[in-house]
């Protein structure tokens, strides 16, 4: 079952494994703009790698330029210088005196002026107006070049007061030079306009140890002959990527001119190169930002398309009616889900139909339900329902209530056994521990009224549940004039019909009895007549006699057994139940026929038996017959075992022998009126024949069943029987009646009830002790002679376990002596009573008086 | 199967005594003991229609209700015996319906006692069949 509704469940609620349809477009966001993000990181790194590659390749490039051209230029002053050396005509100009004239193009060069000088240091002839004196006898590269041709920077210029370079050639020997001055300041942003164009390049012209500036593109002025020591660019030491003099960083190449072993650098704006970089790489960025918003709003557009509409029909079906469906879609889903939309729909309208169908169904029911309710409620007649256990009401009508006379509340705190006269109690308790039949018509009933009067009812009743209460529904009528009439006219049919079935029963009962009382009686008759008429030898007369007195028993068992048999079929012995210990009666039964020469009778009962509720007499008298049919069916001995197991709400009792057995077609027949087994292996084994159809009579009136099982001649039988349990009361006995005499205990008991006390009866000591852990009664009424534990016994018990307080009135035919009488008076027994007639009466009196002094005294006690 | 005559006098008549009642047989026995006849007892239906047809007994006491076979059976098989032709029979019966004395005599028994019988009646009845 469970396994079932599972699966129902499993259907009904898929396991969410998948993920949802907006799950998929976040995730799917998410590597969008993953995948865009790094695309981006690409880009913008990639430009910048290339702008700082592209950067460096035009710095090389610029450098080895400006190399080439510085080189050039050099070589171009060289060649002038020397050309103009070797001029015979400079020569004459130095060696004497008189005017020239220069003229000079300083080519890359944008200043700069040619001289001849002599070798004092004054100009003999210049590119330029002349100046006076030896301004360059005190420059140092003089000397040098009087020698050979000699380049110099940097070095300044006294004729211009600029930063120079100096390219010298001697002229003969020792007359002087022809010298080049050129300004190098010019040279850095000459070079930058001719080469750096719009890249950013800075030129930087080294000395060849790199520690002076001979030019530079920005800020020439400031740079010129300047010393590097110091400079960002000087600390750095060195590599490609390296801050110029200013800090600004830059990507560097740097080439050796050629024929003056300087150094140019040319350096590339690392930032200018980056911020194209980053410019270009912005756009690309730009690109793909406005990729992955187009592609965003495909998704949202697809989401919304298919997704949400999906969405809204899924809560459309969770949570709302049919028809809804199609509107909560909408005309603006893709045309799958739209499709969708309306194939549910139109399911949702046949759904919707079925559940009005259902819905119409289900009201009915509840109507239905309702008209139940009210037959119960508004039923005319007094109904009830009530626990069959505790006797409880659990419910009850209004007619119930306006009819009797207590409120709803005051019926539900009561039981059924409230509402019986007590003279009635004993009648019905019985009635209600034997199993009631499912559908059960009995009356008439008196009932008692809350104002104390009693009306006639006839009880209809039957069994149901109810609140998981097994309890009966009970509906009580009121006995109308022409209903008593009817009832009565009814009762004396019945008993016409029981009467004429009797009267049948007993013919034939007579007839059987009549038969099988011949044997014995001829047998007695026939040997008094032979003693009589005949002389007979003493052996003879010992035999005769004999067999006359054996016979003359059998007949007696007979007429006892029949006459029990009687009693019990036609309904006069009256069961009278109470709860007995089964244990001490199967105990009784062994001790009884217990034969000291044969194996001893094995008794298999559990410790913990509860009680079960029987006549003790009558069940006592099964256990024995059974007991005694064991022994004398084991003529060879064999092993007899007794034994007691609750089974089901039941105790079931066996006696197992291993005897002469049963044969199969005679195992259904064991229990009938004198039918006794065929079979000469028990020719000798004598029996009325009526035994265990007492047995089965009086287990049946127990509510129990009997059997029998055998494996066939000489297998032994197990006879078995079922009893009721004793169940639990509702209320505990105010008294305990220890009484094996039924009657007696009978006719006590309804003297107690008749004085407001309720009793419980135990018919052994045994019982009695269980009774007492179990309930404990506030008095007791006890007989001395009784089964197993006698009564003595029994008191000296109850005080040692529950103390002198426990009135106890002692009702017995036992003749006791002073002595006796005094043991029990010490043992606070506050009468001895003698039975008899009207004895019952007076022992539940001084009962109800001891009750009460003790109930004075206590209240005096708490007061 | 038990003789209280002594064996070697088999020239005497035999009765068959037949009953499940060991009182019942030791009754009869008593009663009709006799040095005229020889005297057998039968347990039961079965057993008594064995020794009548080992003894060919002159006559059968047959008790009517006996585990096995009936009286009436054993009756009906030696009223069905021609070579038993000269076999008498009572019947022992404790029933006392005219529809069983009627059911006795039809079968062919040649008298029949009901339970409580007189012995001294009886002894007669045996007498009146041996022809004594």
């Amino acid at each position: 079952m469970a396994l079932q509704r599972d699966g129902r469940e499993r259907r009904h609620q898929p396991a969410r494994q998948g993920w949802s349809l907006r799950n998929y477009m976040a995730l799917f966001m998410v590597v969008l703009l993953g995948v865009a993000g790094l695309a981006a990181f690409a880009v913008r790194t990639m430009a910048e790698m290339d702008a700082q590659q592209t950067a460096m390749a035009d710095a090389n490039f610029a450098a080895k330029t400006a190399a080439t051209e510085i080189a050039t230029d050099f070589t171009l002053l060289e060649k002038t210088t020397d050309q103009l050396a070797a001029n015979p005509t400079v020569a004459a100009v130095l060696s004497r005196a008189g005017s020239c004239g220069l003229t000079f193009t300083p080519g890359a060069f944008s200043k700069g002026h040619l001289d001849i000088i002599s070798s004092d240091g004054s100009v003999r002839c210049s590119s330029q107006p002349l100046p006076k004196g030896p301004v360059y006898g005190l420059s140092d590269w003089l000397p040098v070049a009087m020698q050979s041709r000699t380049t110099v920077a940097p070095f300044l210029d006294p004729v211009s007061g600029e930063i120079s370079a100096v390219v010298a050639s001697p002229v003969g020997a020792g007359l002087g030079i022809v010298a080049a001055i050129v300004t190098l300041a010019p040279l850095g942003p000459s070079l930058a306009a001719s080469l750096g164009g719009a890249r950013h390049l800075e030129f930087l012209v080294t000395t060849k140890d790199s520690r002076t500036v001979l030019t530079r593109s920005i800020a020439s002025a400031r740079w010129v002959g300047a010393d590097l020591a110091g400079t960002p660019f000087a600390r750095s030491g060195g590599g490609v990527e390296r801050p110029d003099v200013d800090g600004t960083d830059r990507l560097y190449a740097q080439v050796p001119v050629a024929s003056t072993a300087w150094i140019v650098f040319a350096g590339a704006d690392k930032a200018a190169a980056l911020a194209a970089a980053d410019q270009l790489s912005n756009r690309s960025i730009a690109i793909i930002v406005g990729g992955v918003a187009i592609m965003l709003l495909v998704t949202s557009v697809v989401y919304r398309r298919i997704a949400e509409p999906v969405r809204r029909l899924s809560l459309v079906m969770r949570g709302s009616t049919a028809g809804d469906a199609v509107k909560a879609v909408g005309p603006t889903g893709a045309a799958e889900v739209t499709n969708l939309a309306w194939d549910f729909d139109r399911l949702m309208a046949t759904v919707k139909h079925e559940l009005a169908d259902r819905l119409t169904k289900e009201q009915k029911a509840l109507v239905s339900e309702r008209n139940y309710r009210q037959l119960f409620e508004s039923h005319p007649q007094p109904m009830w329902l009530y626990d069959v256990h505790t006797l409880c009401f659990l419910k009850v009508n209004d007619a119930a209530v306006e009819r009797y006379g207590y409120s709803r509340e005051e019926f539900l705190a009561m039981t059924i056994r409230d509402i019986r006269p007590p003279q009635d109690l004993p009648k019905f308790l019985e009635l209600i521990a034997t199993a009631q039949p499912q559908l059960d018509k009995t009356g008439p009933w008196r009932h008692l009224l809350k104002d104390g009067s009693t009306v006639q009812v006839l009880i209809t009743s039957h069994s149901t549940t109810f609140d998981d209460h097994e309890a009966r529904l009970v509906l009580a009528e009121d006995l109308t004039e022409s209903q008593q009439l009817e009832l009565e006219l009814h009762q004396s049919q019945a008993r016409a019909e029981a009467n004429a079935e009797l009267s049948k029963a007993k013919d034939e009962m007579v007839s059987m009895v009549s038969h099988e009382m011949r044997t014995p009686l001829a047998s007695i008759v026939g040997f008094a007549e032979l003693l009589v008429t005949r002389k007979v030898t003493p052996a003879q007369r010992a035999e005769y006699l004999g067999v006359m007195l054996q016979e003359g028993r059998r007949l007696t068992a007979l007429i006892n057994d029949f006459l029990d048999l009687r009693r019990i079929e036609g309904g006069h012995l009256t069961m009278r139940f109470a709860p007995a210990d089964i244990q001490a009666l199967i105990k009784r039964g062994v001790a009884l026929v217990a034969d000291p020469a044969g194996i001893p009778i094995q008794i298999r009962v559990p410790s913990n038996m509860p009680l079960v509720r029987i006549d003790g007499d009558a069940i006592f008298r099964v256990v024995a017959n059974l007991l005694s049919n064991a022994r004398k069916y084991s003529p060879h001995g064999g092993e007899i075992v007794v034994g007691a197991a609750v089974v089901a709400d039941m105790v079931e009792v066996y006696v197992q022998d291993q005897g002469l057995g049963i044969p199969a077609d005679a195992l259904s027949q064991v229990f009938r009126r004198f039918f006794r087994v065929d079979n000469p292996d028990r020719n000798g084994i004598k029996g009325t024949g009526l035994g265990l159809s007492i047995c089965k009579n009086i287990v049946e009136a127990h509510g129990g069943t009997i059997g029998v099982e055998s494996d066939g001649l000489g297998k032994g039988a197990r006879f078995h029987f079922t009893v009721p349990l004793a169940r639990e009361t509702a209320r505990t006995g105010d008294v305990l009646v220890l009484e094996d005499d039924s009657g007696f205990a009978h006719l006590l008991q309804a003297e107690l009830t008749g004085l407001g006390l309720s009793s419980t009866w135990a018919a052994d000591a045994e019982t009695a002790e269980r009774l007492m852990i179990k309930k404990s009664a506030r008095a007791v009424v006890l007989d001395l002679l009784l089964p197993g534990l006698q009564g003595e016994a029994f008191l000296h018990r109850l005080r040692i376990k529950h103390g002198a307080e426990i009135p106890v009135v002692v009702v017995t035919l036992k003749d006791l002596d002073p002595a006796e009488s005094l043991v029990l008076y010490k043992a606070g027994v506050t009468a001895i009573l003698r039975k008899g007639p009207g004895m019952a009466e007076t022992a539940a009196r001084m009962i109800a008086k001891s009750l009460t002094a003790e109930s004075q005294a206590a209240e005096l006690v708490t007061g | 199967m038990r003789t209280r005559t002594p064996p070697g006098l088999q020239v005497l008549r035999t009765v068959v005594i037949a009953d499940d009642e060991s009182s019942m047989r030791l009754l009869v026995h008593a009663t009709i003991e006799s040095d005229d006849y020889c005297v057998v007892e039968a347990a039961d239906g079965a057993e008594a229609w064995a020794m009548v047809q080992q003894h060919r007994p002159a006559l059968v006491l047959l008790d009517v209700q006996m585990p096995g076979r009936s009286g009436l059976e054993v009756l009906r098989l030696i009223k069905a015996d021609p070579s038993l032709a000269a076999t008498r029979v009572i019947l022992l019966t404790a029933k006392a319906q005219e529809t069983d004395i009627e059911s006795g005599l039809i079968a062919g028994a040649d008298f029949y006692l009901t339970k409580p019988f007189s012995p001294l009646d009886l002894l007669t009845r045996v007498e009146e069949a041996l022809q004594l």
